[in-house]
Order: C-alpha cells, then structure tokens, then sequence
C-alpha cells in the first residue's frame, strides 16, 4: 500500500525533514503519525502526495514508484487516495454537495455515478441534509466532514489526513476520529498525523513517532508516550 | 476530452470573463487595436499586390492623347508616332475601345458610368518599342508630340509599386510583431487576475488530483474567446472604414482614366480578413492564458 525504503529529504534552505525513514503499512491499517513539531510529519505527506520529491530512498503508494515517476502521473496517484487537510481546502464557491461532485468530475465520471455516488459520501459523514449550504455557512467540524467526504467519493484504497482535528474542539475532533475509524472499518487504509493525545491513547492503533526526522518508534496499539521501565517519559 | 469535461470547461471559461469585466474589456481593446494596425497594412498589401497584376496585365507603354482632340489631330498625332524610330510596333485604342473597356472594370457599378459615353475617354497609342533600354528618349518624344497629354510607361510604375510593397511588408511585420508582443503580454496579465484570484481552487484542484490541462483549459477558452471578440470587434471596424474609403476612392478616381489606381472591394478580401483576425486573436489569447497559468500549476 505504502511503502517507504532509506528516504531522506533534505529542502533546498538545507534542512534536512527526513533521515533514514523505513516505513510500511498494509492494507487496511490504521496508523498515527506523531511527533513533535517540526519533526517532518507533514513532510512525510508531502512526500507520499508527490507534492515534495525525495532527495533519497524508493516510495511506492498504490503501486505507483512515487520516487521514480513522472510529474503528469502525479493526478493518477492523488486520484487513487483520500486527502484531508488541517485547513479544510473547500471550494468556497461551491456547494457542500458540488465540492464532493467535483472531486468526481474532475476524473472524467459518469454523471449517474456521480449522482449515486456523492449522496453515499454525504450521509456517511452526516451532511445529507446540508447538501445545499455553501461552505462559509457550516461550522469548523462540518466542513472537514465535508472535506472527508470528497476524499473518499471516489473509493480510494488508502485515506491521509494531516492533523485533521487540528483546528477543532475536542468534542469534534472526536467525531472526525469516530468518521476515521468508521472509514478504516470498511476497508480504506487510513494514515493520520496528528498532536492529538487523548485520541491516540484512546484509539490504540499503530503509531509511528517522528523526532527530528527519523522514526524513533513504531508501535502495534501504540500510545502517544512511551514509558519504559525507568519511568522516565519520551516520545 | 469527454463532453461534460468541455461544458464545464467552457462554463467556467465563460464565467472567468464576467468575474473581472474590465480587465476583459481592456484585453479585448488592446486585441482590436493590434489587429486594426494588422489590418490596415494587410489591406495595404492586398491593394499593392492587386494593382501590380492589373499593371502587369497592362501595356508597357501607352501613350494619352488629349480627350478633346478632333479626328484630323489625332491622325497627326499618329502621323508622329508611326514615323519614330523606336517604335517597332503600335496600335491605336479608339474612343469606343477606351471606353468599353471602362465599362468592363466597372461591371457592377455601372450607375457610376451613367450620363457618360466615349466622348469622354481619350484615344491611346500601345507602343511596343524596339530597344527598352531608351525608353526615356522614347517617353520625351512622346510627351513632345503635340497632343498628347500623357505617357504611361507601367515597368516604373510595377517597379515602383515593388519598392514600396517590400518596404510596406518590412515594417509591418515589424509594427505587428511589436503589437503582438505588447497584446501578448497584456492579456497574459488579465488572465493572470483571474488565476491570481483562483489560485487556492486551483491548488485544491492539484490535491484532488486534476490533470494540468483539466486547470488549464478554462484559462485558455477565456483568452481564446477574448480574442476572439477582439478579432470581430476589429473586423467591424476595419471593414466599415475600409468600405467608406472604397466607396470615395473609386468614385474620385473613375474621372482619371489613364493612371488610375483601383481599390479592391471588400466582399472580395472580406473572408480572408476575417479569418486572419480570428486566427491572430484566438491565438494571442490562447497563448496568453498558457503563460500566465504556467508558475501556478507547480505543486
Ligand atoms: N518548504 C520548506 N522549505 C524548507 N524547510 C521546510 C519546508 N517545509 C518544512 N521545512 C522544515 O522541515 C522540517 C519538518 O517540517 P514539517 O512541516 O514536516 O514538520 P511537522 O512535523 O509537520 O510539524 P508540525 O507538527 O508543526 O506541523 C521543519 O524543520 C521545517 O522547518
Ligand atoms: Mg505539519
């Protein structure tokens, strides 16, 4: 699903956001990313969206050499995955139901696949009857809840969020978890960086903790902290 | 491309034109203008090129007796010419000759020949000289008969028209690709607003995964159909202008029947002139819109 060998990535200023990443996750995992900030959790995304080139090493998403290929075959790759941002990035112009029908439109279609298929995403993430509002009209959670249905519209095998909850309130980040889950529950690989404490250690799912760069932990039913035996606390 | 990617490619072409009215309205302007000055030499050149063939068509030399001569004055006249050296051959053009071929250029004017008959036209003399190379001793002997009122001798008139058709064609290829430059970067800079004012739809566009010409394609149909007002707009005003002068020209000029230069009608060159506009102005506003959305698709 995604697959990461010995990748560096290093910025044209000289930083270097990434050293030495080995990472694999199947199908159907659930896994947090973690780390502080400025450890390269948003750089690992960037990289597996192909919005950033690795200096170093192989990636492979979706069977697509991520490293290796092409900038047209770029759309291909963001076409076969789910994307949510902190930010929510709707089409503000558009309606709720037109910026999940966009996503559809833009890979060519059917309109009656479209028709069948946006009023599905809609009432999974629960904004059946929000179908008409424009973006500016909908509350912080709803409109990452419409973001996360236009990530998933056009059945993606794999679902990335960058610190999703980011900028909501507890009680909503929830929600989006409790979406998450549900979305990972039918099949969808779903890979999620976040701050989020309680909701890691809630979750029990895989973490992966980021630190300077380098994964320094990789967890089956992780936690956000680690306490080994001498009772001392780290990442 | 599948039909309802290219409606919504043109609706949202379409739509990009209303969102920044004036900045269209400019583009559109500074098109027409380009393409006025294209025009305007174009006719030139048209004209030139359309009057070098009826000169060549023409006699080399014909030599103009004054309308009002009586018949015992032209055989004088004609008493003169037959008996010069130079002349190797001649023929006389009769009133009648003159003035049915008049009426041949003006086939469908005809109204402009009306109340006029031969009387008016002057008889000529086609002479076909034994030494070209003294064709001004040829055309001073002439233009001393007396009589005669004119000499045509179309070689100078074909070189000179020549001269100035290349001189012509030089600065107006320069002045048009100046003009295109200038449109060029004008309309680059319009459709600049428009994907300036839409450049997080179009980030959003790359993260969902639309291909570059997906983006791309509503910029260009807007800069195609900038020019493509610019390019009728122009032609409007080109060919109105253009057959108002016509008009005068043709009918100032019908009295100088020796010289006279002929304007060619609009309904002639009307097609081509039009498809060069569109051609031109889709163009510039097509490859505009490509340069402008250029630095934002990389993401
Ligand atoms: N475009 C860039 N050019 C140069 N350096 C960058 C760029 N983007 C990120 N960095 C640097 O790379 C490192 C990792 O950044 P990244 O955004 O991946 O961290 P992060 O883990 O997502 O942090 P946060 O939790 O604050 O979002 C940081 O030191 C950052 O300053
Ligand atoms: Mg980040």
């Amino acid at each position: 699903m995604v697959e990461l060998k010995n990748v560096y990535k290093r910025y044209p200023n000289g930083t270097v956001a990434l050293r030495d990443i080995n990472l694999k996750i199947s199908k159907g995992e659930f896994v947090f990313v973690i780390g502080p900030s400025g450890s390269g959790k948003s750089t690992l995304i960037k990289l597996i969206l192909k919005e950033e080139d690795a200096t170093g090493g192989e990636i492979i998403v979706n069977g697509f050499p991520v490293s290796t290929m092409s900038r047209r075959q770029i759309p291909y790759l963001r076409r076969s995955l789910g994307v949510v941002f902190q930010d929510f990035r709707l089409l503000m112009n558009k309606t709720v139901y037109e910026n999940v029908a966009f996503a559809m439109q833009i890979t060519e279609a059917l309109p009656k696949d479209i028709r069948r298929q946006v009023p599905m995403a809609l009432a999974l993430v629960g904004l059946s009857k929000k179908a008409n509002a424009y973006p500016g009209q909908l509350s912080g959670g709803e409109q990452q809840r419409v973001a996360m249905a236009r990530a998933i519209v056009n059945n993606p095998s794999l679902l990335i969020a960058d610190e999703p909850t980011g900028n909501l309130d507890p009680e909503t980040s929830w929600e989006i978890m409790r979406l998450l889950n549900e979305i990972n529950q039918r099949g969808t690989t779903v890979l999620v960086a976040t701050h989020s404490k309680s909701i890691v250690d809630a979750m029990r799912k895989r973490v992966v903790v980021l630190e300077k760069g380098a994964i320094v932990r990789d967890q089956e039913k992780g936690s956000y902290e680690n306490e080994d035996k001498d009772g001392k606390v780290y990442y | 491309m599948k039909i309802r990617t290219a409606k919504y490619i043109i609706r949202e072409g379409i739509f990009n034109i209303y969102r920044n009215i004036f900045m269209t309205l400019a583009s559109v302007g500074i098109i027409t203008a380009t393409l006025i000055i294209m025009g305007i030499f174009l006719l030139l050149v048209l004209n030139l090129n359309e009057n070098t063939r009826i000169l060549k068509e023409q006699p080399e030399m014909e030599v103009f007796c004054s309308p009002e001569l009586t018949d015992m004055e032209i055989y004088e006249v004609r008493a003169k010419i037959s008996g010069y050296e130079l002349v190797e051959k001649f023929h006389m053009v009769t009133r009648e000759e003159a003035f049915q071929e008049l009426v041949e250029i003006f086939e469908n004017r005809q109204e402009m020949l009306e109340g006029y008959d031969e009387s008016i036209m002057p008889v000529s003399f086609i002479i076909e000289l034994k030494d070209p190379t003294r064709s001004d001793e040829a055309i001073s002997y002439f233009k001393s008969i007396n009589g005669v009122e004119s000499v045509r001798y179309s070689l100078d008139a074909i070189r000179f028209i020549s001269a100035v058709t290349n001189w012509v064609r030089v600065i107006s290829t320069i002045l048009i690709a100046i003009l295109l430059v200038v449109s060029l970067f004008i309309i680059s800079n319009t459709i600049k607003l428009t994907v300036f004012a839409r450049r997080k739809e179009i980030n959003i566009m790359k993260y969902i995964g639309a291909t570059d010409w997906f983006i791309r394609w509503p910029f260009i149909v807007e800069g195609a159909i900038i020019g493509f007002m610019g390019s009728i707009l122009a032609f409007i005003i080109t060919g109105y202008a253009y057959n108002v002068i016509v008009d005068r020209f043709n009918r100032d000029f019908v009295g100088i029947s020796s010289n006279f230069i002929r304007l060619v009608e609009l309904n002639r060159i009307g097609f081509d002139i039009i498809m060069a506009f569109c051609l031109v102005g889709v163009a510039v506003g097509a490859v505009g819109s490509l340069v402008s959305i250029r630095r934002y698709l990389r993401v």
